[in-house]
């Protein structure tokens, strides 16, 4: 912070390239709030279990018989192996692979092989009463989303999201189904080449819609956003377009989502602190992970949910769209003439927002870097989230 | 210790065939003396036939409405207490009670974010829907799961105010009724709500499993809380640890009175020293008494309230001699080695005992 030149808007440009600043940030805020670990029907039975890396925790939930959910941290007390891999169905208990140390779904350390012999002294009380058992961390849900949090007395979920949920869409994401192209992956992941909060700036910055994306994101209406800030949770409703609107029953790609108004047909694309947006528009409700892999690379993760209706509704719903009018003229033209493997000849506005973060990311090591103005309304909210990062750090760096 | 307040009944509601609910007048001076948890009862002081006797009774009203102390109190088979309130008592009539008091209640606060699982059956429901109202009220984002047992569809207390209650809070209150005997001729009461359905059984074993089931937590952070005669506590605690859930997430509030029946024999005419208000007692405990009512029917004051072996009001120290306890749902395992025992539960089994009031 000594060259005042090398500024984004709040936060020095070294946040979004160091490793110094990528420590802070995964110690400070990914270990210290509640993270997105996945959809509810990730752990439907009884014993089924996730695991998710969240900031320097790794922490799995797992389904009691009672249906309610427990987070233990995922490493043996013995010597820290980690116990579970990523998911699976229908455990009784939990074994480490290293030593057969063997936990119950309380994360009650219930055997160690040959304890006698090789632990004589190790406490002379049941085993779980030896202070071995597992660590316990939290779990909740919020809209139908798996949030964890490393601390086992996290404040509650509903004083961290209660701010914004009344802004959120009346999509229920329970009631939806998931849509995958390829069985068990999700709808999207790419490694994009940026610090995270370019993505997560690209995602609130309202000022980009009409312009980077002006020819695939048109059928929804950004003179008419509405967008704002509750605690540290961004929020964003846009309508249609009324010509969209006028067809939307035809035109819509998928089955529209039942819960939606008729008179307020639209989009809700909040981004909830620190790393998780969701997109709930007229037909599909998606989840937006960036997931901070080192300074200047992120995974994003997609997954999505659409109305929980036959194949053939779909069938149907694709056919009415494929042969809509609407979009021949909106939604779906790349801004530069060229190739379909031309990010931004490519009529995919996911494309074109990967490769506005990147070549963003590539002018954060110049020299002559700096930005040179904001936006006063569409871009308030990217220095508004920086303020957000950087209070939460400050604020999280002082308790310690 | 604490002492009994005279109160004013300031109306009694029948509220089924076999139950009465009594509302209290309590002076704006004494506000704060019966300040309650939900969850917590009263003790009422009663002469009946020139003995006197006590009885806890679980507020059923809300310490969040504005609301007067209400009871809600149904027949026991021969009981003393039960019937004279629904037999006798009435609106302007003064009582003798002691407040509030209880370990059984809800720590409820604005942003809880909370699933509450309520079981009750019977008159358990007293306890249950002063929590209940208590939730809704305040926890505006808490969810509550509730499953109530009856007999038949006249036999559900406060049913008028638990299908109001469904109704404005649809979308964070569950109820569900389970009858053991209903009626197929559905009542005039039972006609006009819609909607109402019932299951047929008890809160027994597989009822509980069947709930928790059916109606899995949203808020991760459960609790569990019981209330209901017979064993129908124990049931139903049995059931949730076999599906393990953790017993510090578990609450039950008994009312006494289920006790199996016991044949221990006590030593005839035992020696009771009891060291009480520092004065020191010697009397001899006559056959089928209790230490405490020994100690009562010789003038001693000595404390206690349910007189049923639940609230541990009663409690003291055993230094020498041996006794047997009746009924305790009150002692820990622990509390019972170090030589803690309730007096209304204690009939001697040596020739002397001595204790203390601590
Ligand atoms: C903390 C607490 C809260 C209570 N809250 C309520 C309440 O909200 N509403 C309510 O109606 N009662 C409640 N009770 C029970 C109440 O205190 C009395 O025990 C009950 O009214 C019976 O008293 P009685 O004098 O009529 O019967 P008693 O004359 O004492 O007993 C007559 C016979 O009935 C049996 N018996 C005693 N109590 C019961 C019982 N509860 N169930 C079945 N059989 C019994 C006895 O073993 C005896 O055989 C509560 C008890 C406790 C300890
Ligand atoms: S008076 Fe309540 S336990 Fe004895
Ligand atoms: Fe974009």
């Amino acid at each position: 912070m000594n060259n005042q030149k090398n500024m984004m808007h709040t936060l020095p440009v070294e946040a979004y390239t160091s490793k110094k600043w990528f420590d802070l940030e995964q110690e400070h805020i990914f270990s210290k709030t509640w993270q997105f670990a996945g959809l509810i029907e990730d752990v439907e039975n009884a014993g089924d279990y996730i695991s998710v890396q969240a900031g320097l925790n790794n922490i799995f939930v797992v389904k009691g018989r009672d249906n309610r959910l427990r987070a233990f941290h995922n490493m043996c007390r013995h010597r820290g192996t980690q116990l579970l891999r990523a998911v699976g169905k229908g455990q009784k208990a939990i074994t480490c692979p290293y030593h057969d140390w063997t936990y119950d779904l309380e994360g009650k350390l219930v055997s160690i092989p040959k304890k006698e012999e090789e632990f004589p002294d190790l406490c002379n009380k049941e085993l779980h009463e030896c202070g071995l058992n597992l660590h316990e961390a939290s779990v909740d849900i919020f809209k139908g989303m798996l949030f964890v949090h490393p601390d086992k007395n996290a404040p509650n979920i509903m004083t961290f999201f209660g701010e914004v949920e009344p802004y959120l869409g009346p999509h229920i994401p329970e009631e939806l189904i998931e849509y995958q192209k390829n069985k068990d992956e999700p709808f999207y992941a790419k490694e994009i080449n940026a610090n995270w909060k370019i993505v997560v700036e690209n995602y609130i910055d309202q000022y980009h819609l009409a312009h980077l994306h002006e020819g695939t994101l048109n059928m929804y209406d950004h003179a008419k956003a509405e967008f704002g800030w509750a605690g540290p949770h961004y929020h964003f409703y846009e309508p249609l377009v009324p010509e969209y609107l006028a067809d939307i029953k035809n035109a819509s790609p998928f089955p529209l989502i039942d819960k939606m108004p008729e008179n307020k047909m639209g989009a809700y694309v909040p981004w909830l602190f620190p790393n998780i947006g969701i997109t709930e528009s007229e037909s599909a409700w998606n989840t937006f992970h960036a997931i901070p892999l080192a300074p200047d690379r992120t995974l994003v993760v997609i997954r999505s949910k659409t109305m929980n209706v036959s194949e053939w509704e779909y069938t149907k719903q694709y056919t009415k769209s494929m042969t809509s009018k609407v979009w021949k003229t909106i939604g779906n033209k790349g801004k530069y003439e060229g190739d379909a493997s031309d990010p931004m000849a490519s009529g995919d506005f996911m494309a074109e927002d990967v490769y506005a973060c990147e070549q963003q990311q590539k002018s954060l090591s110049s020299p002559f870097f700096s930005v040179g103005a904001q936006a006063q309304k569409g871009e308030f909210a990217v220095s508004k989230f920086q303020s957000v990062v950087k209070e939460w750090i400050e604020k999280h760096r002082n308790d310690a | 210790m604490r002492n009994f307040y005279q109160l004013k009944i300031l109306g009694i509601k029948k509220e089924t065939e076999d139950s009465t609910s009594v509302a209290f007048d309590v002076p704006s001076e004494l506000y704060e003396t019966f300040n309650y948890k939900p969850g917590q009862y009263l003790t009422l002081k009663f002469s009946i036939n020139g003995e006197e006797v006590r009885r806890s009774y679980s507020l059923c009203s809300s310490p969040v409405l504005e609301e007067p102390l209400r009871i809600g109190v149904k027949r026991v088979k021969d009981g003393l207490v039960s019937n004279h309130i629904n037999d006798n008592l009435k609106a302007g009539d003064t009582v003798d009670v002691m407040p509030p008091d209880g370990r059984f209640f809800a720590d409820v606060k604005k942003d809880s974010y909370k699933t509450y699982y309520l079981f009750s059956a019977g008159s358990g429901i007293t306890p249950i829907l002063s929590i209940l109202k208590t939730v809704l009220l305040t926890e505006a984002r808490s969810y509550v799961h509730m499953i109530y047992g009856n007999r038949s569809q006249d036999s559900i207390m406060f049913n008028t105010e638990l299908n109001a209650l469904q109704e404005h809070y649809s979308d964070r209150f569950i109820l569900e009724h389970t009858l053991s005997r209903p009626k197929s001729n559905w009542s005039d009461l039972w006609k006009t709500s819609k909607e109402q359905s019932y299951r047929k059984g008890r809160v027994d074993t597989d009822a509980v499993k069947w709930f928790v089931n059916e109606y899995p937590p949203y808020a991760q952070n459960a609790q569990y809380y019981i209330c209901g005669p017979g064993t129908m506590i124990e049931n139903t605690k049995k059931a949730l640890k076999s599906i393990d859930v953790p017993e510090d997430r578990i609450f039950i509030e008994s009312f006494g009175g289920s006790a199996s029946v016991d044949t221990t024999k006590a030593y005839e005419n035992a020696k009771l020293t009891a060291h009480l208000n520092g004065e020191t007692i010697q009397i001899a405990i006559p056959q089928g008494k209790t230490v405490l009512r020994t100690l009562i029917d010789a003038g001693k004051k000595p404390p206690y309230s349910c007189e049923g072996g639940v609230c541990s009001t009663c409690m003291c120290k055993l230094t020498s001699g041996k006794i047997h306890m009746n009924n305790n749902l009150a002692l820990s395992d622990k509390e019972v080695e170090q030589g803690y025992i309730l007096s209304c539960q204690s009939i001697p089994l040596t020739e002397s005992i001595e204790i203390e009031y601590e």
